[in-house]
Protein backbone atom coordinates (compact mmCIF):
# COMPACT_ATOMS: atom_id res chain seq x y z
CA UNK A 1 0.00 0.00 0.00
CA UNK A 2 2.85 2.39 0.89
CA UNK A 3 4.81 1.69 -2.21
CA UNK A 4 1.36 2.33 -4.40
CA UNK A 5 0.91 5.58 -2.56
CA UNK A 6 4.73 6.40 -3.29
CA UNK A 7 4.39 5.19 -6.99
CA UNK A 8 0.85 7.74 -7.18
CA UNK A 9 2.52 10.52 -5.70
CA UNK A 10 5.60 9.99 -7.78
CA UNK A 11 3.48 9.79 -11.25
CA UNK A 12 1.39 13.12 -9.79
CA UNK A 13 4.21 15.41 -9.01
CA UNK A 14 6.01 14.01 -12.61
CA UNK A 15 2.35 15.02 -14.10
CA UNK A 16 3.04 17.99 -13.08
CA UNK A 17 6.40 19.28 -13.14
CA UNK A 18 6.21 18.08 -17.11
CA UNK A 19 5.22 21.06 -18.15
CA UNK A 20 7.24 24.27 -17.85
CA UNK A 21 7.73 27.46 -19.54
CA UNK A 22 9.39 25.76 -22.38
CA UNK A 23 6.70 22.99 -23.28
CA UNK A 24 3.73 25.81 -22.93
CA UNK A 25 5.64 27.78 -25.55
CA UNK A 26 6.47 25.72 -28.20
CA UNK A 27 3.33 23.87 -28.05
CA UNK A 28 1.03 26.62 -28.51
CA UNK A 29 3.03 28.07 -30.79
CA UNK A 30 3.37 24.85 -32.98
CA UNK A 31 -0.73 24.68 -32.88
CA UNK A 32 -1.34 28.34 -33.39
CA UNK A 33 1.64 27.70 -36.89
CA UNK A 34 0.65 24.17 -37.83
CA UNK A 35 -2.51 23.16 -36.07
CA UNK A 36 -2.23 19.44 -35.42
CA UNK A 37 0.04 18.32 -37.67
CA UNK A 38 3.57 18.48 -34.78
CA UNK A 39 1.32 16.07 -32.36
CA UNK A 40 3.56 13.17 -33.36
CA UNK A 41 6.43 14.60 -32.77
CA UNK A 42 5.72 15.30 -29.07
CA UNK A 43 5.08 11.58 -28.86
CA UNK A 44 8.62 11.08 -30.37
CA UNK A 45 9.95 13.36 -27.83
CA UNK A 46 7.88 12.19 -24.56
CA UNK A 47 9.16 8.39 -25.48
CA UNK A 48 12.92 9.93 -25.70
CA UNK A 49 12.68 11.32 -22.37
CA UNK A 50 10.76 8.37 -20.84
CA UNK A 51 13.88 6.16 -22.24
CA UNK A 52 16.83 8.29 -20.97
CA UNK A 53 15.18 9.15 -17.76
CA UNK A 54 14.17 5.44 -16.73
CA UNK A 55 17.88 4.82 -17.64
CA UNK A 56 19.45 7.43 -15.59
CA UNK A 57 17.03 6.65 -12.74
CA UNK A 58 18.58 2.70 -13.47
CA UNK A 59 21.88 4.32 -13.28
CA UNK A 60 21.54 6.06 -10.38
CA UNK A 61 19.53 3.28 -8.55
CA UNK A 62 22.19 0.42 -9.26
CA UNK A 63 25.64 2.05 -9.91
CA UNK A 64 24.56 5.26 -7.13
CA UNK A 65 26.14 7.69 -9.31
CA UNK A 66 24.35 10.69 -10.57
CA UNK A 67 24.65 12.50 -13.99
CA UNK A 68 27.42 14.35 -14.10
CA UNK A 69 29.61 12.20 -12.08
CA UNK A 70 28.80 10.30 -14.99
CA UNK A 71 29.91 12.55 -17.59
CA UNK A 72 33.08 13.44 -15.75
CA UNK A 73 33.60 10.18 -15.56
CA UNK A 74 33.07 8.95 -19.34
CA UNK A 75 34.31 11.56 -20.93
CA UNK A 76 37.49 13.40 -18.77
CA UNK A 77 37.81 16.90 -17.63
CA UNK A 78 38.13 19.01 -20.93
CA UNK A 79 35.19 17.82 -22.61
CA UNK A 80 33.01 17.60 -19.50
CA UNK A 81 34.10 20.97 -18.34
CA UNK A 82 32.59 21.89 -22.35
CA UNK A 83 29.78 20.40 -20.88
CA UNK A 84 29.27 21.90 -17.62
CA UNK A 85 29.96 25.39 -19.26
CA UNK A 86 27.48 24.44 -21.94
CA UNK A 87 24.52 23.10 -19.25
CA UNK A 88 25.39 25.67 -16.57
CA UNK A 89 24.71 28.49 -19.97
CA UNK A 90 21.39 26.96 -20.73
CA UNK A 91 20.00 25.73 -17.21
CA UNK A 92 20.38 29.54 -16.06
CA UNK A 93 19.27 30.90 -19.32
CA UNK A 94 15.92 28.87 -18.66
CA UNK A 95 15.83 29.23 -14.95
CA UNK A 96 15.49 33.21 -16.20
CA UNK A 97 12.90 32.52 -18.82
CA UNK A 98 11.02 30.31 -15.35
CA UNK A 99 11.11 32.98 -13.57
CA UNK A 100 9.41 35.73 -15.60
CA UNK A 101 7.07 33.25 -16.31
CA UNK A 102 6.34 33.50 -12.63
CA UNK A 103 6.23 37.12 -12.70
CA UNK A 104 3.96 37.38 -15.76
CA UNK A 105 1.96 34.69 -14.47
CA UNK A 106 1.76 36.85 -10.56
CA UNK A 107 1.08 39.89 -12.92
CA UNK A 108 -1.86 37.79 -14.57
CA UNK A 109 -3.68 37.06 -11.16
CA UNK A 110 -3.19 40.29 -9.32
CA UNK A 111 -2.31 43.55 -12.00
CA UNK A 112 0.66 44.69 -10.23
CA UNK A 113 3.99 46.01 -11.87
CA UNK A 114 6.37 43.29 -13.44
CA UNK A 115 9.26 44.35 -11.85
CA UNK A 116 8.32 44.65 -8.76
CA UNK A 117 6.93 40.37 -8.99
CA UNK A 118 10.30 39.53 -10.82
CA UNK A 119 11.59 40.80 -7.34
CA UNK A 120 8.90 39.20 -5.14
CA UNK A 121 8.67 35.10 -7.38
CA UNK A 122 12.67 34.83 -6.59
CA UNK A 123 12.39 36.30 -3.19
CA UNK A 124 9.52 33.32 -2.72
CA UNK A 125 11.38 30.78 -4.56
CA UNK A 126 14.56 31.43 -2.81
CA UNK A 127 12.88 31.70 1.24
CA UNK A 128 10.68 28.16 0.12
CA UNK A 129 14.03 26.58 -1.56
CA UNK A 130 15.39 27.41 1.85
CA UNK A 131 12.98 26.68 4.50
CA UNK A 132 10.81 23.74 2.98
CA UNK A 133 12.03 20.09 3.16
CA UNK A 134 11.82 19.25 -0.30
CA UNK A 135 9.44 17.12 -0.36
CA UNK A 136 6.96 19.99 0.24
CA UNK A 137 8.38 21.58 -2.44
CA UNK A 138 8.12 18.66 -4.72
CA UNK A 139 4.59 18.11 -3.62
CA UNK A 140 3.48 21.80 -3.22
CA UNK A 141 4.95 22.72 -7.07
CA UNK A 142 3.84 19.40 -8.52
CA UNK A 143 0.06 18.60 -7.22
CA UNK A 144 -0.69 22.30 -7.52
CA UNK A 145 0.96 22.15 -11.01
CA UNK A 146 -2.09 19.83 -11.60
CA UNK A 147 -4.25 23.01 -12.30
CA UNK A 148 -2.50 22.71 -15.66
CA UNK A 149 -5.22 19.69 -16.33
CA UNK A 150 -7.71 22.32 -17.14
CA UNK A 151 -6.18 22.50 -20.81
CA UNK A 152 -6.81 19.01 -21.15
CA UNK A 153 -10.58 20.11 -20.17
CA UNK A 154 -10.47 23.13 -22.30
CA UNK A 155 -8.93 21.27 -25.48
CA UNK A 156 -12.38 18.75 -25.28
CA UNK A 157 -14.59 21.56 -24.55
CA UNK A 158 -13.74 23.41 -27.95
CA UNK A 159 -14.45 20.09 -29.71
CA UNK A 160 -11.90 19.85 -32.38
CA UNK A 161 -11.99 17.18 -35.38
CA UNK A 162 -10.96 14.55 -33.53
CA UNK A 163 -10.20 12.84 -37.33
CA UNK A 164 -7.65 15.42 -37.78
CA UNK A 165 -6.36 15.23 -34.45
CA UNK A 166 -6.03 10.90 -35.22
CA UNK A 167 -4.03 12.23 -38.44
CA UNK A 168 -1.51 14.54 -36.23
CA UNK A 169 -0.46 11.60 -34.37
CA UNK A 170 0.94 10.21 -38.62
CA UNK A 171 4.41 11.54 -39.23
CA UNK A 172 4.45 13.59 -41.53
CA UNK A 173 5.60 16.71 -43.56
CA UNK A 174 3.17 19.80 -44.36
CA UNK A 175 2.46 21.95 -46.67
CA UNK A 176 3.97 25.31 -46.38
CA UNK A 177 7.79 26.35 -45.22
CA UNK A 178 9.51 23.42 -44.27
CA UNK A 179 12.32 25.43 -42.72
CA UNK A 180 10.24 26.54 -39.62
CA UNK A 181 8.14 22.97 -39.78
CA UNK A 182 11.64 21.61 -38.47
CA UNK A 183 12.13 24.77 -36.29
CA UNK A 184 9.53 23.80 -34.31
CA UNK A 185 10.47 19.86 -34.84
CA UNK A 186 13.61 20.84 -33.20
CA UNK A 187 11.95 23.08 -30.18
CA UNK A 188 9.18 20.48 -29.14
CA UNK A 189 11.73 17.74 -28.97
CA UNK A 190 14.00 19.96 -27.23
CA UNK A 191 11.24 21.03 -24.56
CA UNK A 192 10.58 17.18 -24.20
CA UNK A 193 13.82 16.24 -23.82
CA UNK A 194 15.42 18.75 -21.19
CA UNK A 195 18.19 18.29 -19.99
CA UNK A 196 17.88 19.77 -16.70
CA UNK A 197 15.10 17.20 -15.79
CA UNK A 198 17.38 14.17 -16.23
CA UNK A 199 20.14 15.74 -13.80
CA UNK A 200 17.17 16.22 -11.04
CA UNK A 201 15.67 12.93 -11.67
CA UNK A 202 19.10 10.93 -11.04
CA UNK A 203 20.27 13.32 -8.40
CA UNK A 204 16.99 13.06 -6.59
CA UNK A 205 17.77 9.20 -6.69
CA UNK A 206 20.83 9.22 -5.77
CA UNK A 207 20.45 11.54 -2.74
CA UNK A 208 16.70 9.58 -2.04
CA UNK A 209 19.01 6.18 -1.51
CA UNK A 210 17.37 4.14 -4.14
CA UNK A 211 18.69 0.77 -4.48
CA UNK A 212 17.34 -2.32 -7.25
CA UNK A 213 14.08 -2.54 -5.01
CA UNK A 214 13.24 1.13 -6.64
CA UNK A 215 13.82 0.30 -10.15
CA UNK A 216 10.00 -0.57 -10.48
CA UNK A 217 8.98 2.78 -9.15
CA UNK A 218 11.73 4.78 -11.55
CA UNK A 219 10.37 2.17 -14.16
CA UNK A 220 6.63 3.17 -13.64
CA UNK A 221 7.24 6.97 -12.74
CA UNK A 222 9.08 7.64 -16.22
CA UNK A 223 6.66 6.04 -18.10
CA UNK A 224 3.16 6.80 -16.94
CA UNK A 225 4.28 10.44 -15.30
CA UNK A 226 5.78 11.02 -18.28
CA UNK A 227 3.58 9.92 -20.31
CA UNK A 228 0.19 11.59 -18.72
CA UNK A 229 2.68 14.87 -18.45
CA UNK A 230 2.20 14.90 -22.10
CA UNK A 231 -1.46 14.67 -22.57
CA UNK A 232 -1.06 18.15 -21.58
CA UNK A 233 1.59 19.08 -24.16
CA UNK A 234 -1.07 17.68 -26.56
CA UNK A 235 -3.65 19.59 -25.20
CA UNK A 236 -1.76 22.38 -25.37
CA UNK A 237 -1.14 22.02 -28.81
CA UNK A 238 -4.88 21.07 -29.64
CA UNK A 239 -6.97 24.21 -27.95
CA UNK A 240 -4.08 27.01 -29.75
CA UNK A 241 -5.13 24.94 -33.24
CA UNK A 242 -8.78 25.30 -32.51
CA UNK A 243 -8.71 28.50 -31.15
CA UNK A 244 -5.58 30.49 -32.67
CA UNK A 245 -4.71 29.22 -35.90
CA UNK A 246 -7.80 30.05 -37.94
CA UNK A 247 -7.92 33.47 -36.06
CA UNK A 248 -4.25 33.97 -37.32
CA UNK A 249 -2.90 34.96 -33.59
CA UNK A 250 0.77 33.99 -33.03
CA UNK A 251 1.00 33.86 -29.29
CA UNK A 252 4.19 35.76 -28.46
CA UNK A 253 3.03 35.77 -24.63
CA UNK A 254 2.97 33.33 -22.32
CA UNK A 255 -0.48 34.50 -21.10
CA UNK A 256 -1.94 33.62 -24.58
CA UNK A 257 -2.84 29.60 -23.37
CA UNK A 258 -4.37 31.08 -20.54
CA UNK A 259 -6.73 32.80 -22.83
CA UNK A 260 -7.59 29.47 -24.29
CA UNK A 261 -8.51 28.06 -21.16
CA UNK A 262 -10.92 30.95 -20.78
CA UNK A 263 -12.21 30.95 -23.98
CA UNK A 264 -13.59 27.73 -23.37
CA UNK A 265 -14.26 27.69 -19.55
CA UNK A 266 -14.69 30.75 -18.81
CA UNK A 267 -13.57 32.60 -15.82
CA UNK A 268 -12.63 29.47 -13.39
CA UNK A 269 -10.53 28.42 -16.45
CA UNK A 270 -8.64 31.23 -16.74
CA UNK A 271 -7.94 31.62 -13.10
CA UNK A 272 -7.14 27.95 -12.62
CA UNK A 273 -4.60 28.00 -16.11
CA UNK A 274 -2.98 30.83 -14.15
CA UNK A 275 -2.60 29.00 -11.34
CA UNK A 276 -1.13 26.24 -12.94
CA UNK A 277 1.21 27.68 -14.92
CA UNK A 278 2.57 29.69 -11.94
CA UNK A 279 2.97 26.80 -10.12
CA UNK A 280 4.69 25.15 -12.75
CA UNK A 281 7.26 27.60 -13.83
CA UNK A 282 8.20 28.32 -10.00
CA UNK A 283 8.63 24.24 -9.47
CA UNK A 284 10.77 24.23 -13.05
CA UNK A 285 12.73 27.48 -11.79
CA UNK A 286 13.38 25.51 -8.48
CA UNK A 287 14.71 22.37 -10.47
CA UNK A 288 16.63 24.43 -13.06
CA UNK A 289 18.23 26.38 -10.24
CA UNK A 290 19.26 23.02 -8.10
CA UNK A 291 20.29 21.42 -11.51
CA UNK A 292 22.74 23.91 -12.41
CA UNK A 293 24.29 23.60 -8.55
CA UNK A 294 23.96 19.90 -8.63
CA UNK A 295 26.21 19.73 -11.64
CA UNK A 296 28.93 22.14 -10.69
CA UNK A 297 28.97 20.63 -7.19
CA UNK A 298 29.23 16.73 -9.61
CA UNK A 299 31.63 18.02 -11.86
CA UNK A 300 34.07 19.41 -9.26
CA UNK A 301 33.14 16.75 -6.12
CA UNK A 302 31.52 18.87 -3.33
CA UNK A 303 29.46 18.08 -0.68
CA UNK A 304 25.83 18.26 -2.26
CA UNK A 305 21.95 17.19 -1.60
CA UNK A 306 18.97 19.01 -1.11
CA UNK A 307 18.15 17.12 1.62
CA UNK A 308 21.20 18.67 3.87
CA UNK A 309 21.13 22.29 5.99
CA UNK A 310 22.58 24.59 3.64
CA UNK A 311 25.68 24.43 5.98
CA UNK A 312 26.44 21.03 5.60
CA UNK A 313 26.89 21.36 1.74
CA UNK A 314 27.33 24.88 1.28
CA UNK A 315 28.86 25.74 -1.74
CA UNK A 316 26.24 23.78 -3.48
CA UNK A 317 23.38 25.75 -1.48
CA UNK A 318 25.41 29.35 -2.62
CA UNK A 319 25.51 28.08 -6.64
CA UNK A 320 21.89 27.53 -6.02
CA UNK A 321 21.31 30.84 -4.43
CA UNK A 322 23.91 32.32 -7.36
CA UNK A 323 21.88 31.34 -10.38
CA UNK A 324 18.68 32.58 -8.95
CA UNK A 325 20.02 35.87 -8.65
CA UNK A 326 21.80 36.10 -12.24
CA UNK A 327 18.26 34.76 -13.12
CA UNK A 328 16.69 37.64 -11.80
CA UNK A 329 19.32 40.01 -13.29
CA UNK A 330 18.61 38.47 -16.71
CA UNK A 331 14.67 39.18 -16.17
CA UNK A 332 15.13 42.86 -14.51
CA UNK A 333 17.17 43.71 -17.57
CA UNK A 334 14.04 43.58 -19.89
CA UNK A 335 14.70 39.87 -21.56
CA UNK A 336 11.38 39.09 -23.08
CA UNK A 337 11.00 35.08 -21.13
CA UNK A 338 8.73 34.07 -24.41
CA UNK A 339 12.12 35.19 -26.53
CA UNK A 340 14.10 33.77 -23.82
CA UNK A 341 12.83 30.10 -23.51
CA UNK A 342 13.11 29.70 -27.45
CA UNK A 343 16.58 30.04 -27.49
CA UNK A 344 17.44 27.85 -23.79
CA UNK A 345 15.54 25.34 -25.54
CA UNK A 346 17.53 25.71 -28.49
CA UNK A 347 20.48 25.80 -27.05
CA UNK A 348 19.86 23.24 -24.77
CA UNK A 349 19.17 20.71 -27.31
CA UNK A 350 23.24 21.52 -27.97
CA UNK A 351 24.11 20.42 -24.97
CA UNK A 352 21.88 17.00 -25.17
CA UNK A 353 24.57 14.92 -26.66
CA UNK A 354 27.10 14.71 -24.23
CA UNK A 355 24.75 14.87 -21.25
CA UNK A 356 22.76 11.74 -22.56
CA UNK A 357 26.35 9.67 -24.12
CA UNK A 358 27.91 8.83 -20.70
CA UNK A 359 24.34 7.93 -19.47
CA UNK A 360 23.83 5.41 -22.07
CA UNK A 361 27.54 4.11 -21.84
CA UNK A 362 27.51 3.46 -17.97
CA UNK A 363 23.81 2.04 -18.52
CA UNK A 364 25.83 -0.29 -20.76
CA UNK A 365 28.31 -1.11 -18.33
CA UNK A 366 28.65 -4.56 -16.65
CA UNK A 367 31.18 -3.02 -14.20
CA UNK A 368 28.51 -0.28 -13.10
CA UNK A 369 25.39 -1.99 -13.53
CA UNK A 370 25.72 -5.76 -13.43
CA UNK A 371 22.62 -7.73 -14.32
CA UNK A 372 20.86 -4.48 -14.19
CA UNK A 373 22.45 -2.82 -17.75
CA UNK A 374 20.63 -2.14 -20.49
CA UNK A 375 18.41 -5.05 -21.93
CA UNK A 376 17.87 -4.77 -26.01
CA UNK A 377 14.82 -2.48 -26.02
CA UNK A 378 16.66 0.31 -23.79
CA UNK A 379 19.52 -0.31 -26.13
CA UNK A 380 17.69 0.36 -29.77
CA UNK A 381 15.91 3.29 -28.10
CA UNK A 382 19.09 4.84 -26.45
CA UNK A 383 20.86 4.28 -29.70
CA UNK A 384 17.98 5.58 -31.99
CA UNK A 385 17.32 8.42 -29.44
CA UNK A 386 20.90 9.54 -29.35
CA UNK A 387 21.21 9.26 -33.60
CA UNK A 388 18.22 11.87 -33.02
CA UNK A 389 19.77 14.13 -30.52
CA UNK A 390 22.90 14.25 -32.70
CA UNK A 391 20.93 15.25 -35.66
CA UNK A 392 18.67 17.80 -34.11
CA UNK A 393 21.85 19.55 -31.87
CA UNK A 394 23.81 19.87 -35.00
CA UNK A 395 20.55 21.56 -37.00
CA UNK A 396 19.16 23.24 -33.92
CA UNK A 397 21.16 26.99 -34.37
CA UNK A 398 21.34 26.89 -37.65
CA UNK A 399 17.53 26.33 -38.00
CA UNK A 400 17.27 29.19 -35.54
CA UNK A 401 19.02 31.49 -37.57
CA UNK A 402 17.68 30.35 -40.81
CA UNK A 403 14.04 30.97 -39.49
CA UNK A 404 14.51 33.94 -37.46
CA UNK A 405 13.28 32.38 -34.44
CA UNK A 406 10.54 30.54 -35.97
CA UNK A 407 8.98 33.48 -37.61
CA UNK A 408 9.32 32.31 -41.24
CA UNK B 1 39.67 -3.42 2.82
CA UNK B 2 43.05 -1.54 2.05
CA UNK B 3 43.71 -0.31 -1.54
CA UNK B 4 47.12 -1.17 -0.72
CA UNK B 5 46.03 -4.61 0.65
CA UNK B 6 43.60 -5.94 -2.06
CA UNK B 7 44.63 -6.29 -5.33
CA UNK B 8 43.21 -4.10 -8.03
CA UNK B 9 42.48 -4.92 -11.17
CA UNK B 10 41.68 -1.39 -12.60
CA UNK B 11 41.69 0.50 -15.21
CA UNK B 12 43.25 3.79 -14.18
CA UNK B 13 41.37 6.07 -16.70
CA UNK B 14 38.22 4.78 -16.36
CA UNK B 15 38.24 3.36 -12.95
CA UNK B 16 39.96 6.03 -11.16
CA UNK B 17 40.51 8.94 -13.00
CA UNK B 18 37.90 11.60 -12.53
CA UNK B 19 35.86 9.79 -9.48
CA UNK B 20 34.46 11.20 -6.71
CA UNK B 21 36.71 10.98 -3.47
CA UNK B 22 34.60 10.90 -0.25
CA UNK B 23 36.08 10.84 3.04
CA UNK B 24 36.35 8.82 5.93
CA UNK B 25 32.71 10.22 6.92
CA UNK B 26 31.80 9.99 3.37
CA UNK B 27 31.41 13.59 2.51
CA UNK B 28 32.09 14.40 -0.92
CA UNK B 29 36.03 15.93 -1.00
CA UNK B 30 37.03 16.56 -4.48
CA UNK B 31 37.45 14.15 -7.79
CA UNK B 32 40.94 12.35 -8.87
CA UNK B 33 42.40 15.09 -10.98
CA UNK B 34 44.92 13.90 -11.88
CA UNK B 35 47.30 10.45 -10.75
CA UNK B 36 51.09 10.62 -9.93
CA UNK B 37 52.85 7.61 -11.18
CA UNK B 38 56.27 6.40 -10.44
CA UNK B 39 58.51 3.66 -11.90
CA UNK B 40 57.33 3.80 -15.29
CA UNK B 41 60.90 2.34 -16.64
CA UNK B 42 60.64 -0.56 -13.84
CA UNK B 43 58.57 -3.19 -14.48
CA UNK B 44 55.86 -2.39 -11.82
CA UNK B 45 54.96 1.29 -11.98
CA UNK B 46 52.22 2.39 -9.41
CA UNK B 47 50.14 5.40 -8.87
CA UNK B 48 52.39 7.21 -5.72
CA UNK B 49 49.71 9.95 -5.86
CA UNK B 50 45.95 11.17 -5.90
CA UNK B 51 45.94 15.10 -7.03
CA UNK B 52 43.10 16.83 -6.54
CA UNK B 53 42.31 20.65 -7.75
CA UNK B 54 43.84 23.66 -8.70
CA UNK B 55 46.96 23.09 -11.00
CA UNK B 56 46.28 19.40 -11.64
CA UNK B 57 43.99 20.44 -14.32
CA UNK B 58 46.62 21.56 -16.06
CA UNK B 59 47.65 18.44 -18.05
CA UNK B 60 43.41 17.73 -19.18
CA UNK B 61 42.87 19.58 -22.34
CA UNK B 62 42.77 23.35 -23.42
CA UNK B 63 39.77 24.11 -21.05
CA UNK B 64 41.87 21.79 -18.30
CA UNK B 65 45.15 24.30 -18.99
CA UNK B 66 42.41 27.40 -18.57
CA UNK B 67 41.23 26.41 -15.13
CA UNK B 68 44.27 25.64 -13.73
CA UNK B 69 45.78 28.74 -14.75
CA UNK B 70 42.81 30.38 -12.37
CA UNK B 71 43.35 27.83 -9.35
CA UNK B 72 45.85 27.45 -6.40
CA UNK B 73 47.92 24.54 -5.96
CA UNK B 74 46.68 21.32 -6.50
CA UNK B 75 46.28 18.80 -3.25
CA UNK B 76 48.65 15.87 -3.32
CA UNK B 77 47.50 12.93 -1.37
CA UNK B 78 49.89 9.71 -1.41
CA UNK B 79 47.90 6.49 -2.28
CA UNK B 80 48.71 5.19 0.89
CA UNK B 81 45.67 7.74 2.09
CA UNK B 82 43.47 5.66 0.10
CA UNK B 83 41.38 3.48 1.83
CA UNK B 84 39.35 1.57 -0.86
CA UNK B 85 38.59 2.31 -4.47
CA UNK B 86 35.03 1.07 -5.66
CA UNK B 87 32.60 3.61 -7.37
CA UNK B 88 33.90 6.30 -5.48
CA UNK B 89 37.53 6.54 -3.95
CA UNK B 90 37.24 6.15 0.28
CA UNK B 91 40.21 7.85 1.98
CA UNK B 92 41.00 6.70 5.26
CA UNK B 93 40.94 10.25 7.15
CA UNK B 94 38.44 12.79 7.23
CA UNK B 95 38.89 15.47 4.08
CA UNK B 96 39.81 18.85 6.84
CA UNK B 97 42.88 16.41 8.29
CA UNK B 98 44.50 16.03 4.88
CA UNK B 99 43.81 19.75 3.23
CA UNK B 100 40.68 18.47 1.44
CA UNK B 101 37.45 20.51 1.27
CA UNK B 102 38.53 23.92 2.17
CA UNK B 103 36.32 25.30 -0.40
CA UNK B 104 33.21 24.31 1.18
CA UNK B 105 34.40 25.07 4.57
CA UNK B 106 35.00 28.57 3.64
CA UNK B 107 31.79 28.83 2.00
CA UNK B 108 30.03 27.22 5.76
CA UNK B 109 31.35 30.05 7.56
CA UNK B 110 29.54 32.47 5.10
CA UNK B 111 26.50 30.19 5.09
CA UNK B 112 26.49 29.80 9.10
CA UNK B 113 25.57 33.45 8.84
CA UNK B 114 22.21 32.76 7.40
CA UNK B 115 19.01 31.96 9.37
CA UNK B 116 17.86 28.72 9.52
CA UNK B 117 20.99 26.98 7.61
Amino acid sequence: MRQFLQIALGILSAIGGFVDIGDLVFNTQAGATFGFQLLWVVVVGVVGIIVYSEMCGRVAAVAKRPVFDLVRERVGFGAGLGTLIASSVVNLMTCAAEVGGVAIALQLLSGLPYRFLILLGVLGVVLISWALPFEWIERLFGYVGLCLLVFAVAAVKVHPDWGQVAHGFVPGMHTGSHLVFLYFMVGLLGAALTPYEVYFYSSGAVEDGWGPKDLRINKITSVVGYGLGAFLSFALMILAAVLFLPRGISPQFLGTPALGAQDALGKIGLLLALVGILFAVGGAAIETSFSGAYNLAQFFGWQWGKRERPSGAPRFALSWIVIFLLALGIVMSGYDPVKLTEYSVIFSVVALPLTFLPILLVANDPAYMGRYRNGRLSNVLGVAYFALILAIAASAIPLLVLTNGGQG
Amino acid sequence: MSGRERALDLDLGLGLLDHQIVDRDERNCGKVDDLELTGLSSAEPEVSAVLVGGNAWRGRGLLGRVAAALSGNARHLPWSEIDDVSSVVTLKHAAHELGLGRGDDRAARLVRHLPGS
